[in-house]
């Protein structure tokens, strides 16, 4: 069952479309699980809509509907109308047919086409490269019963559970579960004993020190991470 | 007869009942689904193009010379054009299937203008067409009405985020910001305002 939900922040800005894209995709991730908070996007955009209709009106220059039509009865406009369905990208087996279709779309439609970063026996990590964003955004792979070193959050991190479920001082968060960090707070998830956890991870990273501190702290682990990104960017 | 309960009680059934009936422009767009019809679509774009274009005109001034809002109000409009068929009476009322698109165009818009990701479809995580729930379709058409009238009565500071979110494509933080108010104020002040709405979100 799903406990945590995005809040009337992010559910507001998703639904007047502005929120950053990568963490729209993880309340769109969030949506494809739960019809309650999919159903309160839907009244959210009924307050658009309400309020598009009250908008004043700005006129259309002469000719605008003509200008239209034509456009409408030239050939090439037709096919993008059928195309919908089938530009979504399936998942390659139906081991992963819990894939949000964003993460589908970025990974070709199965994990194993993106670049992985092993860190220790429990966790690997492979970046989702988003052009033009300064958010960091990856998927977590903690292996059944794993743990994470114990981090502390430099920034607000959303993390969506897309399968297993892991637990930390906090709670136990299960498939569905939209999980928000803040700046400062330290955990130490852990994967649960019978299935490995899947996660989409979102993490705004302030400007950091270069200095010899942050260089002793996790220089192994950024650099994988960096190059890992840099050749999806590449590609 | 007619005690307090009764009314209550019956609340559903009548507010369901008047959504059935409120939305004039169901039919036109039926027509331009199921016949290509001209005439209805001219008459939807009479009255929808020049509210698509205020609303791209409000949303993109720091991104785009304005005169490009012309040329996207026709891009939204060949949208619902080729989308007809796929509009949903059950889920949504056109006016909002019209927002969806044009909010949908002006993203799309926004990403072609800078240096954003291009490889992900905006419909990806945007989706026009979620899959069906009845029970949430029949609460959406009476939170329909009831955010149709609830929405004239709200005060002046609660109808000004909402304007400023929906229209002007501002986030929290830049509504937060511009009005040079904390964060925590304008959640909240959203979040009375949905509350009103009867959008009851639990944080
Ligand atoms: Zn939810």
């Amino acid at each position: 069952m799903i406990s945590y939900h995005p809040d009337s922040r992010f559910l507001t800005d998703f639904a007047s479309a502005n929120l950053p894209m990568a963490q729209a995709m993880c309340v769109s991730a969030h949506l494809e699980f739960c019809g309650k908070c999919r159903a309160h996007v839907q009244q959210l955009k009924e307050v658009g809509g309400h309020l598009l209709s009250q908008i004043p009106p700005v006129a259309v220059e002469a000719g605008s509907f003509e200008q239209l039509m034509s456009k409408i009865s030239e050939p090439q406009s037709a096919p993008v109308a059928s195309s919908l369905e089938a530009r979504t990208i399936a998942p390659k087996s139906a081991k992963e047919t819990y894939l949000p279709r964003s993460v589908r779309r970025l990974s070709n439609g199965s994990l194993q086409n993106l670049g992985w970063a092993q860190f220790g026996k429990a966790l690997r990590i492979a970046p989702l490269p988003i052009a033009g964003e300064t958010l960091e955004t990856s998927i977590y792979d903690i292996k059944a019963g794993g743990q994470m070193p114990e981090h502390e959050h430099r920034g607000e991190e959303i993390t969506v559970l897309l399968k297993g479920s892991f637990s930390d001082a906090d709670g136990t968060y299960s498939r569905g579960d939209f999980v928000v960090r803040n700046a400062g707070e330290t955990h130490q998830p852990t994967a649960t004993q019978d299935t490995d956890c899947i996660c989409l991870v979102c993490l705004e990273r302030p400007v950091r020190p270069r200095g010899w501190l942050y260089r002793l702290l996790e220089p192994y682990m950024q650099y994988r991470l960096h190059s890992l990104k840099r050749a999806a960017t590449a590609s | 007869m007619g005690n307090k309960d009764e009314t209550s009680g019956n609340k559903h059934s009548l507010s369901k009942g008047a959504s059935l009936t409120a939305d004039p422009w169901e039919a036109a767009l039926h027509k331009v689904a199921e016949s290509a019809d001209r005439s209805a679509f001219q008459a939807l774009f009479e009255h929808f193009a020049p509210q698509i274009k205020a609303f791209l005109m409000k949303g993109m001034s720091s991104y785009a010379d304005r005169s490009q809002a012309e040329e996207m109000t026709q891009e939204v409009m060949i949208k619902v054009w080729n989308k007809a068929a796929s509009f949903n009476a059950s889920k949504a009322s056109v006016n909002t299937w019209i927002f969806t698109i044009a909010r949908n165009t002006r993203i799309d818009f926004i990403r072609r203008n800078t240096r954003a990701e291009r490889k992900i479809e905006i419909e990806d995580i945007w989706h026009e067409a979620d899959s069906p729930e009845p029970i949430v379709d029949f609460q959406q058409r009476r939170v329909e009405v009831e955010i149709r009238n609830a929405m004239s009565t709200l005060p002046g500071e609660q109808a000004l985020v909402l304007e400023k979110a929906f229209m002007e494509n501002k986030s929290h933080n830049e509504i937060a910001e511009e009005l040079d108010l904390p964060l925590g104020t304008v959640k909240s002040r959203i979040r009375l305002a949905l509350n009103k709405l009867q959008i009851l979100i639990d944080r």
